[in-house]
């Protein structure tokens, strides 16, 4: 059934690494495999799977593991391959934190997968140069170390220990600072050699905060848009809190008690939230969301965040309104019905959905065509098997659905890349001759060209030529922001599966 | 729908004179213990003293129109009295297969029995049982309803029974048509009540809990905003709005909580999450998906609807 998602992920390695890589990947698909089994299976001289198979562990999407008979198994993971995806917004949220530096940094960690922080900061000092005005304080490398301890320090990286895949359950994240000989890296600035004192530690992106932080953001907009943005803040602020207490990725944290949170809201400049603290956790907690519950009454009272809970609701949220906007709110209609009251029977749910016999009768088959409501025939016991028409009841099974539209955003992120592929290679000739002309008119503008020469050249770009490209370069960045769209809901969908 | 209205009425009336009722079971004990020879007025006189004459009356008047008691001459003593009337003595001058196809129809109740149901249970020839059931009809003893499940089939039941819910749909339906367009409008309304409820609480300065408890209407308020209104020809109850209400909960726009005094509670509210991505993009909404792959009929880069959204 994950079709769609193994081509996808078959997309997106062609895309980055190339064919090779692609082939490799592909045969991994199914099963773990020797390196040889591999070679077999994809005609591939050795020493290209070898060095596909290099990159792929490079970056995190191979892992191997040795069985007892002491032969190693390659093993593919696709979720890793569909973070690529989310590079993009990973960087976006580095810069948010460290600045533009940060951004650059963690650039450069995420191109060579694994690197050592001496390396980081003289590819990111050389880029930086390159570029001036993206810098905002004055380039030294005593900048950039501060920027990559702040990295650090947020746990955006972490050190890069094995690949191996038995051991990376068991090994926690580390992330001690190495000491780094700041004369050597200014030394290899300039052309010398030296030793910059981290040779053997590596370090590596921490994804797993990445993915904490996005989860963490959809549950505060979440609450934002059911009641206001005082609520939205207390909710960031109980997930700080959780954090404190209990592993990220628990289904309810542990009680954080009411003086705690109070706290921590002083240090706020939220005067109505400080003013109406335990009347907002009242709202949240009395909400039929039930993020957060409340477990004891000592101190105060005692609030859990019920993870598991709060993405079951949004989840379903989000399934019910990709319902409304592809069958229309009738349906909609239907099926909440259907959720709300378990198991019902088709007179019930044209009677209680209050829509003609008819339509409604259209309107549940459809759905339950298109797998969204589950039937099942109620046998009466005793009676043959033969073919009967015994009453039908109705049901929603909601991981089946996740992962049907799981499949369905897989699906289509692949189109909408492919799609994109299109559109620059069909316009690529375009493309390629309008870089011409600027690189050839910021060329002449260097060696002072006139106003008439530079006209000439911009008409080298016929009206019509110009249309077009505009066009095409419109759909392209309409797609590249669709592409994103899309994978804000497949991450959602995706996190409601671990919890389940 | 005029049935519906009397049959509220009725309602009412029988909780106000709930007395009455206990009475009434009296009298029809009364008269099950003799069968035969009745009992007058003077009878209930003596055995319900405490009875006034006119509750008396009406409570007789309401049994005869219910066809519970028939009021005959009593020979031997020559005063009118009231007896029982005898189900089977109904199809008095009726033969066997008559009978049989009352039984029937009786025991369905009012929910209403189907011809075809009636021919298996009763055994009996499709013509005769045309025959049976029209003359059966023509005495008043039986009545044909049309069922809103299906308009053509049609049901029988005893004459003098009120058609269930299930069968006329109440308020909802005109002649075996449901209403769209009328729960509709009362689906909008109704959300617009509480929609208007809850911006009214935007602005003053009360606190948020204060504020929700606020935007809460109970069924009975609604009621009454949709009766002032005058948008409904018909009378409508407060079940019926619940129902309606019921509806909005369903279409993820109302919440309801339960009060403390077990009256139903509904406010407004908003989404958690606004249109997801998915969505928003051609391929979210494809009716041709699963026919969608690198080559065939439909691929993405042949694809109509990426080409029309992308111009």
């Amino acid at each position: 059934m994950k079709d769609f998602q193994s081509k996808l992920c078959m997309l997106l390695l062609e895309e980055y690494f190339g064919n090779i890589v692609q082939c490799i990947g592909n045969s991994l698909l199914h099963s773990r495999k020797t390196l040889d089994v591999i070679r077999l299976h994809t005609n591939l001289p050795l020493i290209k799977v070898k060095e596909g198979l290099c990159v792929l562990i490079k970056y995190g999407f191979v892992t191997y593991q040795q069985d007892e008979k002491g032969s190693v198994h390659y093993v593919l993971h696709c979720e890793k391959i569909i973070m690529l995806l989310r590079y993009p917004r990973y960087m976006l949220f580095a810069k948010t934190y460290c600045r533009d530096e940060g951004e650059i940094m963690l650039e450069e960690v995420l191109k060579h997968g694994y690197i050592t922080a001496s390396e980081v900061i003289i590819k990111t000092y050389k880029r930086l140069e390159e570029t001036p005005s993206k810098c905002a304080e004055q380039l030294s490398v005593a900048n950039l170390k501060n920027t990559f301890e702040l990295l650090v320090k947020n746990q955006f990286l972490m050190h890069s220990i094995s690949f191996n895949t038995m051991k990376e359950n068991i090994e926690k994240p580390e992330y001690n600072l190495p000491h780094l000989n700041m004369t050597a890296i200014s030394n290899i600035l300039q052309g010398q050699n030296a030793d910059p004192g981290d040779n053997k530690l590596y370090w590596k992106v921490n994804f797993d905060r990445f993915t904490q932080d996005f989860r963490d953001k959809i549950m505060v907009s979440a609450m934002t848009q059911r009641f206001d943005i005082n609520a939205g803040e207390l909710m960031r602020q109980l997930i700080n809190l959780m954090y404190l207490r209990t592993a990220p990725w628990t289904a309810t944290s542990n009680p954080i008690p009411y003086t705690e949170i109070k706290e921590e809201v002083k240090k706020l400049t939220f005067l109505e939230l400080e003013q109406y603290l335990d009347q907002y956790l009242r709202l949240i907690e009395e909400d039929s969301s039930q993020f957060i519950k409340r477990v004891g009454d000592s101190g105060g009272g005692q609030y859990s965040v019920n993870m598991k809970n709060a993405f079951k609701q949004l989840v379903w949220a989000t399934i019910e309104s990709i319902v409304a906007e592809r069958f229309g709110s009738k349906a909609a209609r239907i099926f909440r019905l259907v959720r709300i009251e378990k198991n019902v029977n088709l007179d019930q749910i044209q009677q209680l959905a209050m829509i003609p016999a008819k339509e409604a009768k259209c309107l549940t088959y459809i759905l339950a065509q298109e797998n969204f409501i589950q039937m099942q025939e109620i046998k009466k016991a005793g009676t043959l098997a033969a073919p009967t028409k015994g009453p039908f009841h109705f049901y929603i099974d909601l991981t089946k659905i996740v992962q049907m539209e799981i499949e369905h955003c897989c699906q289509a992120l692949y189109n909408i890349i492919k799609r994109r592929d299109h559109e620059l290679s069909n316009n690529k000739r375009m493309i390629e001759k309008q870089l011409r002309v600027q690189i050839l008119s910021s060329n002449m503008k260097e060696h002072g060209a006139t106003e008439q020469q530079l006209a000439d050249i911009a008409e080298m770009m016929t009206p019509s030529e110009t249309q077009q490209l505009e066009k095409a370069q419109n759909a392209i960045k309409k797609l590249n922001v669709t592409e994103l769209q899309i994978d804000e809901t497949l991450f959602l969908l995706t996190i409601y599966l671990p919890y389940h | 729908m005029e049935a519906e209205g009397s049959g509220l009425q009725e309602r009412n009336v029988n909780t106000n004179l709930d007395g009455l009722e206990t009475i009434e079971q009296k009298i029809i004990a009364l008269a099950q213990a003799r069968p035969n020879k009745g009992i007058s007025d003077k009878d209930l006189a003596i055995e319900i003293p405490d009875l006034r004459p006119d509750q008396r009356a009406q409570i007789i008047n309401k049994l005869l129109k219910q066809e519970c008691f028939e009021l005959y001459n009593n020979k031997q003593t020559g005063v009118l009295s009231y007896r029982l009337r005898d189900p089977t003595k109904i199809v008095k001058g009726a033969d066997n297969e008559e009978k049989v196809v009352y039984k029937i129809i009786e025991e369905a109740g009012n929910k209403g029995i189907w011809t075809r149901d009636i021919r298996f249970k009763s055994n009996l020839m499709h013509t005769q049982l045309k025959k049976i059931l029209k003359s059966l009809e023509t005495k008043k003893f039986i009545k044909v309803v049309k069922s809103v499940a299906a308009s053509k089939k049609k049901v029988y039941m005893l004459y003098n029974l009120e058609p269930d819910e299930s069968i006329t749909g109440g308020a909802w339906y005109q002649d075996q048509d449901f209403e769209t367009e009328f729960v509709d409008v009362l689906n909008q309304q109704c959300y617009r009540f509480l929609e208007q409820k809850k911006e009214k609480t935007k602005n003053c300065n009360i606190g948020p809990v204060a504020a929700r408890n606020m935007t809460f209407a109970s069924s009975k308020d609604v009621w009454k905003f949709i009766s002032d209104l005058g948008i409904s020809k018909v009378k409508l109850s407060v079940t019926n709005i619940e129902m309606i209400l019921n509806t909005l909960v369903y279409d993820g726009k109302v919440e309801r909580i339960l009060a403390g005094d077990g009256s139903n509670l509904y406010r407004a509210i908003e989404p958690l999450v606004i249109s997801p991505g998915l969505i928003r993009t051609p391929c979210g909404l494809c009716p041709v998906r699963k026919h969608c792959f690198d080559d065939g009929p439909v691929t993405p880069i042949k694809c109509q609807y990426i080409r029309e959204w992308l111009d």
